[in-house]
């Protein structure tokens, strides 16, 4: 019905005639079992209905006939191409530090919750707050309520602020990352925020393990007191309480391919419009159980921008250009034309030997013919609004760049 | 030169005083653009008033300072910089867009209301960083690809350039784009309600065109992306993309990338979430099994009202802003009759623009306009409908269709799937409240 609904448009049927076709649009449910059958078969709808969409549910462009899209392309092999070079074991070895969840990858080393305590009062607190309390403006680590309901899900994660003063779901390392790898390769990878990849790998346990402890969290039925060390072998023995939180599923062979069923069904899991032009109730409004939409306006304006707001075209402040003097500034404006070179006759700027034998008739007299004028010079070198304090200025400045 | 007394003039310069001053002493961003509007106005009026009331226009009048006087010279500046006088046409940012006013982990957004077109000038370049802005030596940059590959490689940079190129223009917008407004509109301004995000021609190589003489394994299902600044940011991406239409891009608008975008090298996934198109890359590795690194765990997770979250949710969808009139460009100065363009872009991580409707009445009725310009598949769309101004209070919206049927949602349908704690992947349409004097407010027609 979709397809329809959209052919008739693209084929330029008057919105008057499609009217009827788009008014029973606006009515059917989104996720209708028409959707989930091509969801199973990952087809296209509207202009490219038929075809295999990628695995977001988008569009794939064939590159064909000496085009992909709109560009033109350089069909010529590139067969055999080969710049660079193979990296030693070394080097592999050296960058190739990421671990799985299942502990592939992980390091050795070891550290226990108390060691992590003190490195976490000399690292961390400061931003992410006492126990990981969080407070100071960055992300909270420990704390939340981790209590699920009867199908396994975090109650508190079902928070929706809908009305001010509601409680916000908490995102915890507790509450609602899956992997608990993940926290041992961030800190080790891009912490302490100012200093990343300054800890050792058993400060890295021990920070981890102070972290997962604050969490309340158990190793194979184990608490994490004070004593606990923590090493790769217990941390992908952790499962955090999230772990079963996260959806589509993307482990193991079928992973791809659960994305790509995910996203081929667009409107039911991740919500979509329909294209009702005229008397259009709005489907999810009804959804809701209201009969009238609302226009909320801004409650609380954030207006504290940096810089703030302005499309006023005028010359910005001016800024002190210590690099270069006032008189320099004017002689670049009025004098440096003429004066840059001696292809005009005038003595260059920077050049001794010119200005030493201009020099030689005395200051006063050098600056009388710069005010009134001297065999091709116009007075004040053309510039009538110099004042004569500006011009000695100038000069000074000429004579000083050119000794 | 020519010496004029002239009884009524337009103050040009007078203008420009009265806007410092006013400036100066502006609190409210809502009070500024009102001053702004008034002082336009007043204005318009006076170009536009009947034969007697006609001033002559001093800047028509007498010679201009920059008609009389020698202007710089050709090369003043080596790298070209804007006009002075567009020194308000900025990335902005709020302290609401880091940790604790913090802005190493922070976002600027780009200033939509003053771009033209569909590039965005790489100065203008939102910017979102984890760890700070980094600045990679070119000479000591390495670009390390392997994993489930015959042959592992690593690359210099003047190695990687050797490759054979290819440009697109594509947008790239933070999945963040919008998230203020999930429970209500909170930026009366353009820029801070869609600027995360920009429009560019990128160049580099497919990833494809390395990996055919590297020898994929056939078990290889994703690709570890991993960034070499300080929070060695990490994504995990599926093989399909990778072969399909992935790039690794070293130029940004026919320059070398900015520093914020990830000088030398970026990973460039056309049409998905610009976190996943990872800066300052330093190394691709190839897998079996996906890493769930901090920013697709922890972060970059799509929380839904039923407590569980979307994971690996890769393209931006498709979406729509109109970008004129806009709160920072009122219609304060028009007038009853006159006919005036509404603008707008369109885009979709999914494919290309089909089809652009905006309604006039929040969405109970709708018309569909046309589509301008360059119409490019993961790339901005401009749309435009000439609009005969009545004076009356108008609530504008645009609703974007995409190649692959992808509609624009409402505020409510996003939110009767997705809830309002999700932080990413926001699309829902936007409203503008014109009211009668033609100012511009950021409003959400929602239930």
């Amino acid at each position: 019905m979709f397809k329809l609904d959209h052919k008739s448009i693209l084929i330029g049927i008057s919105v008057v005639a499609s009217t009827a076709l788009l008014l029973t649009g606006c009515l059917s449910s989104p996720s209708s079992t028409n959707s989930s059958a091509k969801a199973q078969s990952n087809e296209l709808t509207g202009p490219y209905a038929g075809k295999l969409g990628a695995i977001d549910g988008g569009v794939i462009y064939p590159r064909e006939n000496g085009m992909y899209t709109a560009y033109v392309l350089n069909e010529q092999s590139t067969e055999g191409i080969n710049h660079g070079r193979v990296p030693t074991e070394n080097e592999l070895n050296a960058w190739n530090l990421d671990a799985l969840p299942d502990g592939t990858g992980l390091p050795e080393g070891e550290g226990s919750v108390e060691e992590g305590d003190e490195l976490y009062e000399a690292n961390c607190a400061s931003c992410h707050g006492d126990f990981g309390g969080g407070g100071h403006g960055y992300p909270q680590l420990a704390g939340g309520n981790q209590d699920k309901d009867e199908n396994g899900i975090v109650k508190t994660l079902k928070n929706q602020r809908l009305e001010p003063g509601m409680d916000a779901p908490k995102r915890t390392v507790g509450t609602f990352w899956p992997k608990a790898t993940t926290l041992f390769t961030y800190i080790r990878d891009a912490m302490p925020y100012a200093h990343p990849k300054s800890l050792s790998n058993d400060e890295n346990y021990a920070l981890t393990a102070y972290i997962l402890a604050q969490n309340g969290i158990k190793i194979d039925g184990e608490k994490m007191t004070d004593e606990y060390v923590l090493n790769a072998e217990k941390l992908a023995k952790v499962v955090l309480p999230n772990n079963d939180g996260f959806y589509p599923n993307i482990d193991g062979p079928e992973g791809p391919a659960n994305v790509k069923a995910f996203f081929a069904d667009r409107a039911k899991n991740i919500g979509a419009g329909v294209r009702c032009m005229t008397d259009c109730k709005d489907p999810g409004m009804e959804a809701a159980g209201a009969k009238e939409a609302e226009l909320v306006r801004i409650d609380y304006e954030m207006a504290d921008v940096v810089p703030p707001y302005s499309t006023v075209r005028d010359l910005p402040p001016e800024s002190e250009d210590v690099t270069i003097s006032k008189a320099e500034k004017m002689y670049n404006e009025s004098c440096k034309l003429c004066h840059s070179s001696d292809r005009m006759g005038a003595p260059a700027v920077g050049d001794v030997q010119a200005w030493g034998s201009v020099t030689k008739k005395g200051f006063d007299q050098v600056l009388r013919n710069s005010i009134d004028g001297m065999g091709g010079m116009p007075p004040k070198g053309g510039n009538d609004s110099l004042t004569s304090d500006e011009v000695k200025s100038i000069v000074e400045f000429m004579i000083d760049s050119s000794k | 030169m020519m010496h004029l007394k002239i009884s009524k003039i337009i103050k040009g310069e007078d203008v420009d005083k009265t806007f410092k001053s006013e400036e100066a002493t502006s609190v409210s961003r809502r009070d500024f653009f009102k001053r702004t509007a008034s002082v336009s106005a007043v204005a318009a009026v006076s170009i536009l008033a009947p034969g007697a009331l006609f001033a002559d226009d001093i800047n028509i009048m007498e010679h201009t300072k920059w008609g009389t006087t020698l202007g710089d010279e050709c090369n003043y500046n080596p790298y070209g910089l804007p006009s002075k006088y567009e020194h308000n046409v900025v990335r902005r940012t709020s302290a609401l867009m880091s940790s604790a006013g913090d802005m190493h982990a922070a976002i600027s957004m780009s200033p939509l209301h003053e771009l033209s077109g569909i590039i965005t000038p790489n100065g203008l370049h939102f910017t979102r960083t984890h760890n700070g802005v980094a600045h990679v030596d070119p000479n000591k940059y390495r670009l390390m690809i392997h994993g489930l590959v015959d042959k592992p490689i690593v690359l210099t940079l003047e190695q990687l350039k050797k490759y054979p190129s290819e440009s697109r223009i594509l947008f790239l917008e933070c999945p963040s784009n919008g998230a203020a407004e999930w429970k209500g509109p909170q930026f009366n301004s353009l820029q801070f309600v869609k600027g995360m995000m920009s429009c560019s021609e990128w160049t580099g190589v497919r990833i494809k065109t390395i990996l055919d003489e590297l020898g994929l394994k056939p078990n290889a299902r994703w690709m570890l992306a991993e960034g070499s600044d300080g929070s060695e940011m990490s994504r995990t991406v599926p093989v399909e993309k990778v072969l399909d239409d992935a790039m690794i891009v070293w130029a940004q608008n026919g320059e070398a990338l900015r520093p914020e975008q990830g000088y030398p090298v970026r990973l460039m996934l056309p049409g998905w979430e610009a976190n996943l198109c990872v800066k300052w890359l330093k190394r691709l590795k190839f897998g079996e099994e996906p890493w769930y690194a901090k920013e697709e765990t922890s972060k970059y997770t799509v929380l839904t009202a039923s407590g569980r979250s979307i994971q690996h949710f890769y393209a931006n969808e498709v979406n729509s802003i109109i970008t004129s009139p806009c709160p920072e460009k009122p219609w304060t100065d028009l007038k009853v009759g006159d006919l005036v363009e509404i603008e707008g872009l369109a885009w979709s991580g999914h494919g290309t623009i089909t089809n652009v409707d905006i309604s006039f009445d929040g969405g109970k009725n709708w018309r569909e306009v046309n589509l301008k310009g360059l119409v490019l598949p993961k790339a901005w769309t401009r749309f435009s409908y000439m609009y005969k101004y009545e004076g009356k209070p108008l609530l504008l919206q645009s609703r974007a269709v995409d190649d692959s049927n992808n509609v624009q949602p409402t505020v409510n349908q996003e939110k009767e799937v997705v809830g309002v704690e999700g932080v990413y992947h926001r699309n829902a349409i936007c409203t503008w409240e014109v009211n009668a004097k033609g100012e511009v407010n950021n409003v959400q027609v929602r239930s």
